[in-house]
């Protein structure tokens, strides 16, 4: 199990790794998008893996509303781009 | 507690906050600090804290981005004002500009990619006439005007034995008239400066 | 018996989510890594999040509702996004 959870963080490091090497906003808003979700997996995975159920309905929390920043600075960016 | 995946994660929150350190364009930092929150949320979460994680997630990632998405966007601006048939001008047919000046489509274009190299944005704001633009900004409600006659009439006879400038950018801001001074190199922009009037008024 | 099960759709999800995942550092456009990243990163996720409940199924509301926003969260989420940079990103190239 620890070893699977070490394999998520190199997943997640991926993402970061792109975020940081592309200029491009819309990449970095994928990665950002991908990044989060993969946090929020993985504080589940912990929550399991500890039997703690108070992180897992923080992870759960963060899964469902974490999104809505999001999709809220997407339109943002987009609004700055059109001019 | 002891388990060597907490290490590793917690060696993820320095290096995105570095990450974050290195971003010049403001938005492109905006999305790393994103990032920044949900790698923060999970080390809190790992080490216990769940209430501290929930907190960061809401706070820190959804209100403060969208927050500083805001402020950014309403700060980061340059205000230019325009002559309104100047500008309608120019929006009608692009290619109708007379020969020996250049259109004020080209002007924008020019000014945009300046715009875009210092990360700010354009905002075009047309005034019916003259006096309306050079009250607009000393009524700082522009950063910049641009005109194709000069605001100062005794400016406008001394250089008009020589090749006149066809377009004449006044600016009230320093930092501005100096970016724009290196990178404006078109010989028919005279660029000039002018100092805000009341210099007492703090902001 | 179960144990096995649930460890075999844990790694499953992680796979799934390098495979997702690793199109992202390529030079491809948006789109095409929004296809990859949502399809596969959230059935990874979503593969991953069976796997748990697999072990604890005492906790199931909680991994039930985890489950079920993935799913909806990150469809809406893949379609602002593409809606979001293909309009915006038209007049910037």
């Amino acid at each position: 199990m620890n070893l699977m959870l070490i394999a998520m963080i190199l997943a997640l490091l991926i993402p970061i790794y792109e975020a940081w090497q592309d200029e491009d906003i819309w990449q970095k808003m994928l990665a950002f998008a991908s990044a989060a979700t993969k946090t929020s997996v993985m504080i589940l995975v912990v929550s399991v893996l500890r039997d703690d159920w108070m992180i897992g309905v923080v992870g759960v929390i963060i899964l469902s509303v974490g999104n809505a920043g999001l999709m809220l600075l997407a339109h943002l960016i987009k609004r700055m781009s059109e001019q | 507690m002891n388990d060597s995946y907490v290490y590793i994660i917690v060696a993820l929150l320095p290096l995105v906050a570095f990450m974050l350190m290195l971003q010049a364009n403001p938005y492109n930092a905006l999305v790393i600090r994103g990032i920044l929150g949900a790698v923060a949320a999970l080390v809190y979460a790992v080490l216990g804290a769940a209430d501290v994680a929930l907190t960061e997630a809401l706070v820190g990632t959804m209100l403060a981005i969208t927050l500083y998405a805001v402020a950014v966007r309403s700060s980061l601006v340059i205000r230019l004002g325009v002559l309104k048939d100047d500008w309608l001008e120019a929006e009608s047919d692009p290619d109708a500009a007379p020969v020996d000046r250049p259109s004020l489509t080209q002007l924008i274009t020019h000014f945009r990619t300046i715009a875009r190299r210092y990360h700010l944005r354009l905002e075009l704001i047309p005034y019916p006439d003259l006096q309306s633009l050079n009250q607009g900004l000393t009524e700082k409600e522009v950063h910049v005007t641009c005109s194709p006659r000069s605001p100062q009439p005794e400016h406008n006879s001394k250089t008009d034995e020589e090749k006149s400038p066809s377009y004449y950018t006044v600016t009230r801001i320093r930092r501005l008239y100096d970016i724009l001074q290196t990178e404006l190199s078109s010989p028919t922009i005279c660029l000039t400066y002018v100092a805000p009037p009341d210099t007492g008024e703090k902001h | 018996m179960i144990h096995l099960l649930s460890n075999f759709c844990i790694g499953l999800g992680i796979v799934f989510w390098f495979w997702g995942t690793f199109p992202l550092l390529g030079k491809r456009s948006v789109l095409f890594k929004l296809h990859s990243l949502s399809v596969a990163d959230t059935l990874g996720s979503m593969s991953i999040i069976f796997g748990l409940l697999l072990k604890i199924p005492s906790e199931w509301s909680l991994l039930v509702l985890a489950l079920i926003s993935l799913a909806i969260w990150n469809t809406v989420l893949g379609y602002v996004l593409a809606y979001c940079s293909s309009s915006g990103g038209r007049d910037e190239r």
